[in-house]
């Protein structure tokens, strides 16, 4: 058999019953959160609101009890993050340390780095962000040029940008992907992952950016000469790339991926709720088949994760449908119903339908391009 | 799976690519041949895979029988073997004789064996472009232009990329209506209308790219990727147009409403 097959989701009742506990939670704490708020998907941040999940051990869940985790399933993690995100839930404040900076540290770290960061994650008190783009690193992540040097007192001393850094401008800490030896050209060898305490560290500075929408959810981080304490460094020197590409598997292969219009997918049955007609029935019914379709694949990649095996591939090619998907909402919702998309109506399909059509170009471009992973789905296949 | 149905299926898979191989593309079988070749079917006893044990099948479960006729769609033989399958569970269920030989047309059929001749379809959906899917890339892979194979040409590596994704959604969706059909109970409807939904589009998408990179050679009438592609084209309305599927499955979400889009999501 050619296809990659994907394994079929395990069901699981310990699950189920998370899930009503998750809704029930989920329609007390985000009663009050209108369907504009909610279609901001995961970059709604609310520390509370984290914290909140923290109590109810619902971060960490799958780590180790000795560092603040639950020893549970991934298929209940994965509860848990579908039913936060098709609920609009604001989960950016433990987002990615929950997914994947923690994961990375429970694999690389060093002890103390564990002990000291892994409760907090799992308390919701801690903030990540990623440090892996930079202004001339882009998709070609390897062309990375930000350095670490290390010092004579085994200390490190970082120069270079980090660019489009989500909510660095809140983040505890980050985990910086850089060279710390060699030169661009010797591309993947000598890069390592540092571990960044972003509000103790000296000659780091964060900038705004702003997107199309003027919302600020990016940064650029500035390094100069910035000194990481010696125990900074995360994993094994000079390992960089294969950590880092074991980071975005985690990165890549959740539900968040075709998750992010929900909202919007929400309010255009709303508007159609009576229509008889059968442009608006074959629509709705091709985008509920996609969708049960992608969640189907997408635990068929928990199931991959919770069983040791590597899902890149796999992931990819949730992502690449997931965004696909993602972004045709708004022009299939809009062939639907006579409204004018506005931010700023009080018809919550038209503040919806204007928010998503300006989020989703970045649903194919976060988290890899496109591009990036046909091409990772095209060298499984045998054509690289 | 246990031992026995995944010999069968070896067996089958065997049987099936050899007679398949043997059949003339886009003619007309001899006489004999034919009725040779459907002996040999019969004598594997393929044609009762969907019935039941007590009522004279090969005593597979649901999930194994449509295995077998997803076998049948990745291996494209001249004989009705989906459609006699279908039959014989339908006489068997209604306590009628099953029928002699192949049978090229089922009756009338309730709603519920529209649902399961549906499902059928879309398995046979899920083998013929598992095949398409092989064929492309090692079609890629053999034939060059510009001095280089098309294979590493980025753009016929996205094409292909696409084709694997779409290829492996349409799956992914017709296993699941089997997994629902399987469990029993009310559920197996909607997943049916969900895979035929999904399968017949990634059947319209993926016949479109294989024949896009297979160039004109696969256009000709002697070449075997037309068996699989007018096949999907057949298929993908037949029980149930795609469109009329797809129909079903959006009213009844809207007929829900808003509130209940997510669970009737984690429910499907």
């Amino acid at each position: 058999m050619t296809t990659l097959t994907f394994p079929p989701p395990v069901e699981s009742e310990t699950a189920e019953v998370l899930r009503t506990e998750v809704r029930t939670f989920l329609a007390e704490t985000n009663a009050q959160r209108i369907p504009l708020e909610r279609a901001e998907s995961w970059n709604g941040f609310d520390r509370e609101f984290s914290r909140a999940m923290g109590r109810r051990g619902w971060l960490g869940m799958t780590w180790p009890k000795e560092y603040g985790g639950h020893e549970r399933s991934a298929f209940e993690r994965y509860v848990v993050v579908e039913e936060t995100l098709a609920a609009g839930a604001p989960v950016a404040a433990h987002w990615i340390a929950d997914r994947q900076s923690g994961p990375t540290l429970l694999r690389h770290g060093t002890e103390a780095q564990k002990r000291a960061i892994l409760p907090r994650i799992a308390a919701g008190e801690c903030v990540f962000c990623i440090g892996m783009s930079e202004p001339d690193a882009g998709s070609d992540l390897a062309a990375t040029r930000t350095r670490a040097e290390r010092q004579g007192d085994g200390s490190w001393k970082v120069n270079g940008t980090k660019l489009w850094t989500t909510y660095g401008h809140e983040a505890d800490y980050m985990i910086l992907f850089c060279r710390t030896s060699g030169s661009p050209a010797d591309r993947h060898k000598g890069t390592s992952q540092l571990l960044v305490d972003m509000k103790a560290t000296s000659g780091v500075t964060v900038r705004p950016i702003h997107d199309l929408m003027g919302q600020h959810h990016f940064n650029e981080v500035h390094f100069e000469d910035a000194v990481l304490p010696p125990d900074a460094l995360l994993g094994t020197e000079g390992q960089g790339w294969a950590q880092v590409m074991g980071e975005l598997a985690y990165e890549r292969s959740g539900p968040e991926r075709f998750l992010s219009s929900i909202q919007l997918l929400i309010e255009l049955i709303g508007a159609l709720r009576s229509s008889e007609s059968v442009a608006a029935q074959s629509a709705v019914g091709r985008l509920f088949a996609h969708l049960v379709t992608l969640r189907q694949m997408s635990r068929g990649v928990a199931a991959l994760l919770e069983a040791g095996e590597d899902p890149t591939v796999h992931a990819a090619i949730v992502k690449d449908l997931g965004a696909t998907f993602e972004q045709d909402l708004p022009d299939i919702a809009r062939s639907l119903v006579d409204e004018e998309p506005d931010l700023q109506s009080t018809s919550d399909f038209a503040a919806v339908l204007a928010y998503t059509t300006m989020a989703a170009p970045a649903f194919s471009l976060r988290g890899g391009t496109r591009e990036i992973l046909r091409g990772i789905i095209a060298r499984q296949l045998g054509l690289r | 799976m246990d031992d026995i149905s995944s010999i069968l299926f070896e067996s089958a898979q065997r049987l099936l690519s050899d007679l398949s191989a043997r059949a003339p593309i886009g003619q007309p079988m001899a006489e004999q041949d034919r009725a040779d070749g459907w002996r040999q079917i019969e004598e594997m006893g393929l044609p009762f895979a969907l019935t039941s044990e007590e009522q004279g099948g090969l005593g597979l479960s649901d999930a194994d029988a449509f295995e077998l006729v997803r076998i049948c769609g990745r291996r494209i033989a001249p004989w009705p073997l989906v459609e006699t399958m279908l039959a014989n569970r339908f006489a068997a269920e209604g306590g009628t004789v099953s029928a002699e030989g192949p049978v090229e047309l089922l009756g009338e059929l309730t709603a519920e064996q529209r649902e399961v001749a549906a499902l059928a379809r879309a398995m046979q959906m899920a083998g013929a472009l598992d095949m398409i899917l092989g064929m492309t890339i090692s079609h890629v892979q053999e034939r060059s232009q510009f001095g280089r194979p098309l294979a590493k040409f980025q753009a016929v590596q996205h094409s292909l990329a696409i084709l694997a994704s779409e290829v492996a959604a349409g799956q992914a969706a017709a296993e699941h209506a089997v997994a629902r059909l399987a469990q029993g109970g009310s559920s197996a409807t909607l997943a049916i209308g969900i895979a035929r939904a999904r399968i017949g589009e990634a059947s319209s998408k993926a016949a479109a790219i294989a024949h896009q990179l297979h160039g004109a050679i696969g256009y000709a009438r002697e070449h075997r990727l037309h068996l699989y592609t007018t096949s999907l084209w057949r298929w993908r309305d037949e029980y149930g147009t795609q469109a009329w599927w797809t129909r079903q499955v959006g009213r009844q979400v809207l007929a829900a409403g808003p509130d209940a889009l997510w669970p009737m999501v984690t429910a499907a």
